[in-house]
């Protein structure tokens, strides 16, 4: 008994770190760049980040739970690194379908909210890098991995959407106004994560 | 220049995706590989290669899908057919850019889920008539490669000192900083910026710049 109480603590501890170097050391739009389209696009709907945040949450961590048995089943091809895209848009694309289905039940104001951003979240880089970064992990790390990208989307896009509308005002020169100072923000914002994390710029 | 854009902006704007259009820079799509993988030139000739593969091909084959299906498939069938497509493509990019496979890593296979291919296939370019796609995407996949290729390079020669892999001479003061992805998108913001500039000096009326000239001289 006393075991399984240590097992279990050690795992979540164990979880609880692969979920934190997620969020902050390897964040997927500040360090890794991925879904920043996705984020660009979420950030002028201000109300509906969260909700976009936890369906890619969840739809990352379901598709980590397939993805673990397809990394297994492929783990002594030759031609590994050729086909994991393949069975990643397949498992993708089975989560996908239930997330749907389990949606469709749902009462309309609801479903009408929620189903544009599962079509949204679904086929995305967060998504994918996600599922790619997360492979050297055991069953319970990429499950934390998967959370923990959710999470580091959401605060990524939260500080971005801070700044937004300051970023369109009419004090920026008209040349960068818009996308082109969004992305020196995210750039800025990125050099604060880099040095958060305790890395030193080389000169 | 300007005269020609102003005259023909709707056929411009319909098929130009190099510049004003570009995928990158006008509409931040495709934006992870081009801020983190494009450090040196080889990477960004590999990168723009394959997206162009992948990327088009997936695109016109998926063209012929029959709209009759639910749009959630129509999406999966689309990524299914760029991850198929990336099989012949990695083989290709091994072939003559040996190393750049390891380099580029994940970002890679992240082609097969591009925003081209998983959104804008079914929103943009589908809309279009065959021949008017084809264009689009060709310009498209040209403009991703000229952006791939002034970041690539702008990055290995300030950030490394060299081009193509060989040390530049009596240049020694290269700033590593600049291969990391923060500098990645304060460079495409830079770029984005030049574009923008670029977009309103081919707008702006023609006699009024005439007029303008004028009075300066």
């Amino acid at each position: 008994m006393h075991s399984f109480w240590q097992i279990l603590q050690n795992t979540i501890a164990e979880m609880a770190s692969i979920a934190v170097v997620a969020v902050f050391v390897q964040n997927i739009i500040l360090t890794r760049a991925m879904g920043t389209s996705a984020a660009l696009f979420i950030i002028r709907k201000k109300n509906n980040l969260w909700l976009f945040g936890g369906i890619l949450t969840g739809i990352i961590t379901l598709s980590s739970i397939l993805v673990y048995g397809v990394d297994k089943m492929m783990k002594s091809w030759s031609a590994r690194y050729e086909w994991t895209p393949f069975f990643y848009v397949l498992a993708v694309g089975i989560v996908y379908i239930l997330v749907l289905l389990l949606c469709s039940r749902l009462p309309f104001r609801y479903r009408e909210q929620i189903i544009p951003m599962i079509h949204l979240s679904a086929f995305n880089g967060a998504v994918f890098g996600a599922l790619l970064l997360s492979q050297s992990y055991d069953f319970w790390g990429r499950i934390a991995f998967g959370l923990g990208t959710g999470c580091g989307f959401v605060l990524a896009s939260y500080l971005v959407a801070l700044g937004y509308e300051r970023l369109n005002s009419d004090k920026i020169p008209a040349a960068f106004r818009g996308f082109p100072i969004t992305l020196i923000y995210i750039g800025m914002l990125s050099l604060a994560f880099y040095g958060l994390v305790g890395h030193e710029l080389s000169i | 220049m300007r005269n020609f854009y102003q005259k023909h902006r709707s056929r411009w704007e319909l098929y130009d995706q190099f510049l004003l259009g570009n995928p990158i820079l006008e509409r931040g799509l495709v934006l992870a590989p081009i801020v983190v993988t494009c450090t040196t030139l080889a990477n960004a000739l590999a990168l723009s290669a394959a997206f162009a593969v992948i990327t088009i091909f997936t695109i016109l084959f998926s063209y012929f899908i029959p709209k009759k299906l639910p749009y959630t498939i129509r999406v999966i069938l689309n990524a299914a057919i760029a991850a198929l497509l990336f099989i012949p493509t990695v083989y290709l990019v091994r072939g003559i850019w040996p190393d750049t496979v390891y380099q580029l890593g994940v970002y890679l296979p992240l082609l097969a889920t591009n925003s081209l291919i998983v959104q804008k296939s079914e929103s943009r370019y589908h809309q279009q008539k065959l021949p008017v796609m084809m264009v689009q995407l060709i310009t498209a996949a040209l403009g991703f490669a000229a952006v791939a290729a002034v970041m690539g390079t702008v990055r290995e020669v300030l950030g490394k000192g060299m081009l193509l892999g060989r040390p530049i001479e009596d240049f020694s003061w290269a700033v590593s900083s600049l291969t990391l992805p923060f500098c990645g998108f304060l460079l495409a913001g830079f770029l984005a910026a030049a574009l923008q500039k670029f977009r309103f000096w081919l707008g702006k009326p023609v006699h009024k710049i005439k007029k303008e000239d004028k009075t300066d001289a």
